[in-house]
C-alpha cells in the first residue's frame, strides 16, 4: 500500500475511533434513559487524571487505563443515585443537573489539584509506511473501539443484562411489571456509560496534556455523533461515527482540527435539516423498522 | 399601553407592583449620585449580562426552547464589535453603528442557526447539545487566531490573550460625541435595559405571547389551531439570541477587551444558572434573580473564581433538585398571593 | 354538489402495514359524517392525515377545491378545518380563559375578543371556571373545552375524534345536540365514534372502516340493519343490534 492511501485510511481510523471512544457512553445512556449527560467530558477527564495518578504511583499503564475506567463507572453509579434518579421523568432537567456537576467537577479539579497535572509519554513508538511515519498507538486507539462496538454487541444482545436493559428501553413500565429491576438497570447502564467514558480518557490519556478543563475537548464530537446517531449505540452511534470521521478527517487534513471541528458541526447541522421530514421523524422512523 | 404590559404571562401586574418598580429606577437613577465611580462602573457590569438572562427567559421560560447558545451569540456580538468598532472608528455615531451592526450579526447568524435547528426539528435535549456546541466550536476557533493572520481589516483576533484596542460606545450629541463611560455609560444601560424589559413584557403579553406559550404547552395544538408553530419559535430564538448579542456587544465596549474565555465552558453555563435559579417562567424574576446572583458570584471571585464558580454549579444541582422552578418566582408567587389575600 | 372534502386512493402504511389501505371517501357540505369501526380500522390514522399530521403513503385529499394531500397541518386549519383530538389536549398549565383566547385570537378583533370569549366559556358552561388551569377541569369538562376551541375557529370542517369519550350520557346527550345545531347552521362534520347510540343521534351518513378499508357506506338505518357490519364492529353477530 503507498503511503498516501495509508495516511488517509490512518486519518480515518484515528477520528473515528476518536468519535467512537467519546461518544460510546454518552449513546448509552440517552438510549436507555432519554438523558444527555453534560458532565459527560468530566467523566473522560476522571479517566484521564485517575489513569495518569496510578501510572505515576508505578502501575503499569495496562492497569492504569482499567483504574480510571473503573473510577469512572463508580462515580458514575455514586451520580446516578445522588442527583440522577429523582429527575427520571425530567430529562430536561438531568440536562441541567450534569451541566451543575460538570462545572463543580471542572472547577473543583481547578482549586485541588491547580491546572496542570503530571502526563504520560505516548507508548509503543511508530512504523513507517513509505515515506511517512504513523503512531502505533493510535492504531492501538482504532482497535479499542472496535472492542467497544463489540463488548456493547456482546453486552446489549448476548447477557441476560442485555435483555432486561432492552426490555426496559422498549417500554419500562412494562418490563417493570415483568420483575425487572428497571431502577438497578438505570444505575448500571449509567455506571456502564461513565466507565465507558472513563475508558475513552484512559486511553486518551498518553496522548493528551493533562487540564481539568480537557473534557470540553472531546463533548463536542461526542455530541455531533449522538445527534446523529442517536440513541443506539450498534446501528447510531457506529454508522454515524464512520460518515461523520469521513468528512472530519478530509476537513482536517485540508484545513487543520478547528475548522475540521466546525465543519464537523456544520455538517451536522446540514445533514439534521435535509433528512426527510426532519430528524426526528427519522428518528422515529428508524426505530419503528 | 399600561394594559398591555400585564397579563397572564407575567408575575407583578398590580399597581403596587408598578409603583415598585417606579421606585426602584428611581433609585437606580439616582445610585450615581451617591455611590462612588467604581460602583457605578460595576453596577454597569452586572446591568450588561441582564439582557442575555432576559433572552433566555424568553426562549426558555416562555418559549420551551432550551438554548445553551447564549455565548455564542454573546461571542458574536463581542467580537463583532470589536471588529466593526476598530475599523469604522468610534467618532460620528461610528461606535454605536457599530453596536447595531455586531447585534445584527447575531440576529442574522441566529435566523440561520435557528431555521436549520427548528426546521431540522431538533427539540428537547439536542436543542441544548447543538446550540452548546456551537459556543464550543467558536470558542475553540477564536482561541486559535492568536497569529497575526487571523487580522480583519486592522482588528488582530489575537486568540487567548484577547482582542483590544477597540474604544467605548461614543453618543453623537449637537455635532459633539459623548463619551460613553462611567454614569454615562451607566444611564445609557439603565434606560436600554428598562426599555427591554417593557418591550418584552409587551411582546409576552401580546397575542405572540398567548401562541408562545401554547407552543410551550402543547406544540401539536397549537399548530391544530392554525398557528406556523416552527415560525414563531425562529422569531423567538432569534429575539432571545439577538439580545445574548446585545451583552456581548455591550461588555466588550464597557471594557474594550474580549476574550474566548467569555464564549466557552464555564461561560456558557452561566446565563443557564441565572435563569434557572432566578426561574425562568417569569420576567421579573430573571431580572431580579440575575442581579442577585451577579452580585453575589462577583463577591465571592475577590477570594476564588473557582470556587464562584462550584458554588454556581451547587446551586444549579440544588435549584433543580429542590426548587425546579425557580426561587425567585417562588417568592414572586408567594407575593402576589399574600397580595391578592389582603386586597381580596 | 361538490363534496367538501374528497379523499382519493388514500394509502399509509407503517413498518409495511397498511394503516389505511386505498381509501376513497366524500363529505358533502352540511352533513353529519360518522366514522365507525372496530379497534385498529384505523380510523384515527384516516382523521390525522386529513389534519395533516401523517402524511400519506399514497393517494390524495382536496379540501373545499384546493388539494391539501402534502399541506402542513396549520395551512389546512387556516383553510377552514379543526379538530379536536382523541385524547383531550387543552393546554393544561394555562387557565382555561386563555385557551379559549389563544382559539379565537386568530380570527376575532382584539376589540370584540372579550364578548366572544364569555359567549364561548357560557356556551361550554365553563364560565366558573374561567380562572382554573385547564388540567385541573374533569375529564368531560375538558372534552368540552377542546370542542370549544376547535369550534372557536369557525371551521367548515369540523373533525370530531371520539368527542363523547369518558362523558356522562346527559352530556353525550348534549353534544349529540350541540353537533346538531352546528350542521344546521351550514358546518360540516366528521365524526370517529365507539357509541352507537350518538351516532344514531346526530349521523346523516356513516362510512364503516374496517381493517384500513372502506367496509360500507350508508345511512345510519341502512348500517345498523346490514348483518356483514354487525359481525365486524360487533365482534358476534347482531349482538347489539338493539342498543
Amino acid at each position: 500500500m503507498s503511503g498516501d492511501l495509508f495516511s488517509y485510511v490512518y486519518q480515518f481510523a484515528d477520528v473515528f475511533a476518536f468519535l467512537v471512544l467519546s461518544a460510546a457512553g454518552l449513546a448509552i445512556i440517552f438510549g436507555m434513559m432519554g438523558i444527555i449527560n453534560m458532565a459527560h467530558g468530566e467523566f473522560i477527564m476522571c479517566g484521564v487524571y485517575v489513569t495518569s495518578a496510578t501510572y505515576h504511583m508505578g502501575l503499569p499503564l495496562v492497569l492504569a487505563q482499567a483504574c480510571g475506567t473503573a473510577a469512572a463507572g463508580l462515580v458514575g453509579v455514586v451520580l446516578e443515585y445522588l442527583v440522577i434518579r429523582p429527575l427520571y421523568a425530567r430529562p430536561l432537567d438531568s440536562l441541567l443537573v450534569t451541566l451543575g456537576v460538570s462545572l463543580i467537577a471542572t472547577q473543583g479539579t481547578l482549586v485541588i489539584l491547580g491546572s496542570t497535572f503530571p502526563g504520560i509519554g505516548t507508548p509503543l513508538g511508530s512504523f513507517d509506511v513509505g515515506v511517512y511515519t504513523f503512531s502505533t498507538y493510535r492504531m492501538v486507539l482504532f482497535a479499542a473501539a472496535i472492542g467497544v462496538l463489540g463488548f456493547v454487541y456482546v453486552l446489549f444482545m448476548r447477557t441476560g443484562f442485555g435483555v432486561q436493559a432492552r426490555a426496559t428501553m422498549q417500554n419500562a413500565a412494562m418490563a417493570r411489571a415483568l420483575g425487572v429491576p428497571t431502577s438497578r438497570i438505570y444505575a448500571l447502564s449509567f455506571g456502564i456509560g461513565a466507565a465507558l467514558a472513563g475508558l475513552c480518557g484512559a486511553l486518551y490519556a498518553p496522548t493528551m496534556n493533562l487540564i481539568p478543563t480537557m473534557g470540553a475537548g472531546f463533548i463536542v464530537e461526542a455530541f455531533v455523533t449522538v445527534v446523529v446517531g442517536g440513541a443506539s449505540v450498534l446501528l447510531g452511534t457506529a454508522p454515524a461515527a464512520a460518515v461523520l470521521a469521513i468528512i472530519r478527517s478530509g476537513l482536517n487534513a485540508w484545513y487543520g482540527q478547528v475548522i475540521g471541528q466546525i465543519g464537523l458541526l456544520i455538517a451536522v447541522i446540514l445533514i439534521v435539516r435535509v433528512l426527510p421530514s426532519g430528524f426526528s421523524g427519522w428518528l422515529a422512523r428508524r426505530s419503528a423498522s | 399601553m399600561f394594559q398591555r404590559l400585564n397579563g397572564p404571562q407575567t408575575l407583578g401586574n398590580g399597581r403596587g407592583f408598578w409603583i415598585g418598580a417606579l421606585a426602584v429606577f428611581a433609585v437606580a437613577v439616582a445610585f450615581p449620585a451617591v455611590a462612588d465611580p467604581y460602583d457605578v462602573g460595576n453596577f454597569a457590569y452586572f446591568l450588561i449580562w441582564i439582557f442575555m438572562a432576559l433572552g433566555l427567559c424568553l426562549m426558555w421560560g416562555y418559549g420551551g426552547m432550551l438554548s445553551f447558545g447564549q455565548t455564542f451569540f454573546f461571542g458574536l456580538g463581542g467580537y463583532g464589535y470589536g471588529v466593526i468598532e476598530i475599523n469604522i472608528g468610534a467618532a460620528h455615531g461610528g461606535s454605536l453603528a457599530a453596536l447595531v451592526l455586531a447585534v445584527s450579526v447575531a440576529a442574522l447568524a441566529a435566523a440561520i442557526l435557528g431555521y436549520f435547528m427548528i426546521y431540522g426539528r431538533i427539540g428537547g435535549v439536542f436543542f441544548g447539545i447543538v446550540t452548546l456546541s456551537t459556543t464550543l466550536a467558536l470558542a475553540a476557533f477564536v482561541g486559535q487566531t492568536a497569529g497575526p493572520e487571523w487580522t480583519v481589516g486592522t482588528a488582530r483576533l489575537n486568540g487567548f490573550n484577547g482582542m483590544q484596542g477597540m474604544s467605548s460606545l461614543q453618543l453623537p450629541w449637537f455635532g459633539r460625541d459623548i463619551d460613553l463611560e462611567e454614569s454615562a455609560l451607566y444611564y445609557f444601560l439603565l434606560v436600554l435595559l428598562a426599555a427591554t424589559y417593557v418591550g418584552l413584557r409587551l411582546l409576552v403579553n401580546s397575542r405572540f405571547g398567548n401562541v408562545l406559550v401554547a407552543i410551550r404547552e402543547d406544540p401539536q395544538r397549537a399548530e391544530l389551531l392554525g398557528y406556523d408553530v416552527r415560525r414563531y419559535q425562529l422569531v423567538t430564538f432569534v429575539i432571545g439570541s439577538l439580545l445574548a448579542g446585545l451583552s456581548g456587544a455591550l461588555y466588550t465596549a464597557w471594557g474594550q477587551f474580549i476574550t474566548p474565555s467569555s464564549i466557552g465552558l464555564p461561560a456558557a453555563a452561566m446565563p443557564i444558572v441565572w435563569v434557572a435559579f432566578a426561574g425562568r417562567s417569569d420576567l421579573t424574576a430573571t431580572f431580579v434573580g440575575t442581579f442577585v446572583l451577579l452580585f453575589a458570584f462577583q463577591t465571592i471571585t475577590i477570594y476564588s473564581e473557582q470556587s464562584a464558580l462550584v458554588l454556581m454549579g451547587l446551586l444549579l444541582v440544588a435549584t433543580v433538585l429542590f426548587a425546579p422552578r425557580g426561587l425567585m418566582v417562588g417568592v414572586g408567587q408567594s407575593l402576589a398571593r399574600y397580595s391578592a389575600r389582603r386586597g381580596g | 354538489m361538490a363534496a367538501l372534502l374528497e379523499i382519493r386512493a388514500l394509502s399509509r402504511t407503517f413498518g409495511g402495514l397498511f394503516a389505511v389501505s386505498d381509501v376513497d371517501l366524500d363529505v358533502n357540505p352540511g352533513e353529519i359524517h360518522c366514522l365507525i369501526g372496530p379497534n385498529g380500522a384505523g380510523k384515527s390514522t384516516l382523521f390525522k392525515l386529513v389534519m395533516g399530521t401523517y402524511t400519506p403513503t399514497h393517494g390524495s385529499i382536496r379540501f373545499d377545491g384546493e388539494d391539501i394531500t402534502q399541506m402542513t397541518p396549520f395551512r389546512r386549519v387556516n383553510l377552514g378545518m379543526s379538530i379536536k383530538m382523541q385524547a383531550p389536549s387543552v393546554f393544561r398549565a394555562l387557565p382555561v380563559w386563555q385557551n379559549v383566547h389563544i382559539a379565537l385570537q386568530r380570527r376575532v378583533p382584539r376589540r370584540l375578543l372579550a364578548a366572544e370569549e364569555g359567549r364561548l366559556l357560557d356556551l361550554l358552561g365553563l364560565t366558573a371556571e374561567a380562572a382554573r388551569p385547564a388540567g385541573e377541569l374533569s375529564h368531560g369538562q375538558q372534552q368540552w373545552l377542546e370542542i370549544g376551541m376547535a369550534l372557536a375557529l369557525q371551521p367548515k370542517l369540523l373533525l370530531l375524534d371520539e368527542p363523547t369519550a369518558g362523558l356522562s350520557p346527559e352530556e353525550t346527550f348534549r353534544t349529540g345536540e350541540l353537533v346538531k345545531r352546528l350542521a344546521q347552521a351550514g358546518m360540516t362534520v366528521m365524526v370517529v365514534e365507539h357509541d352507537m347510540d350518538f351516532v344514531r343521534q346526530i349521523a346523516t351518513r356513516v362510512t364503516v372502516l374496517h381493517l384500513g378499508k372502506i367496509f360500507a357506506e350508508g345511512s345510519v338505518e341502512a348500517i345498523v340493519a346490514d348483518p356483514a357490519v354487525a359481525e365486524i364492529y360487533l365482534g358476534t353477530p347482531h349482538a347489539n343490534a338493539d342498543s
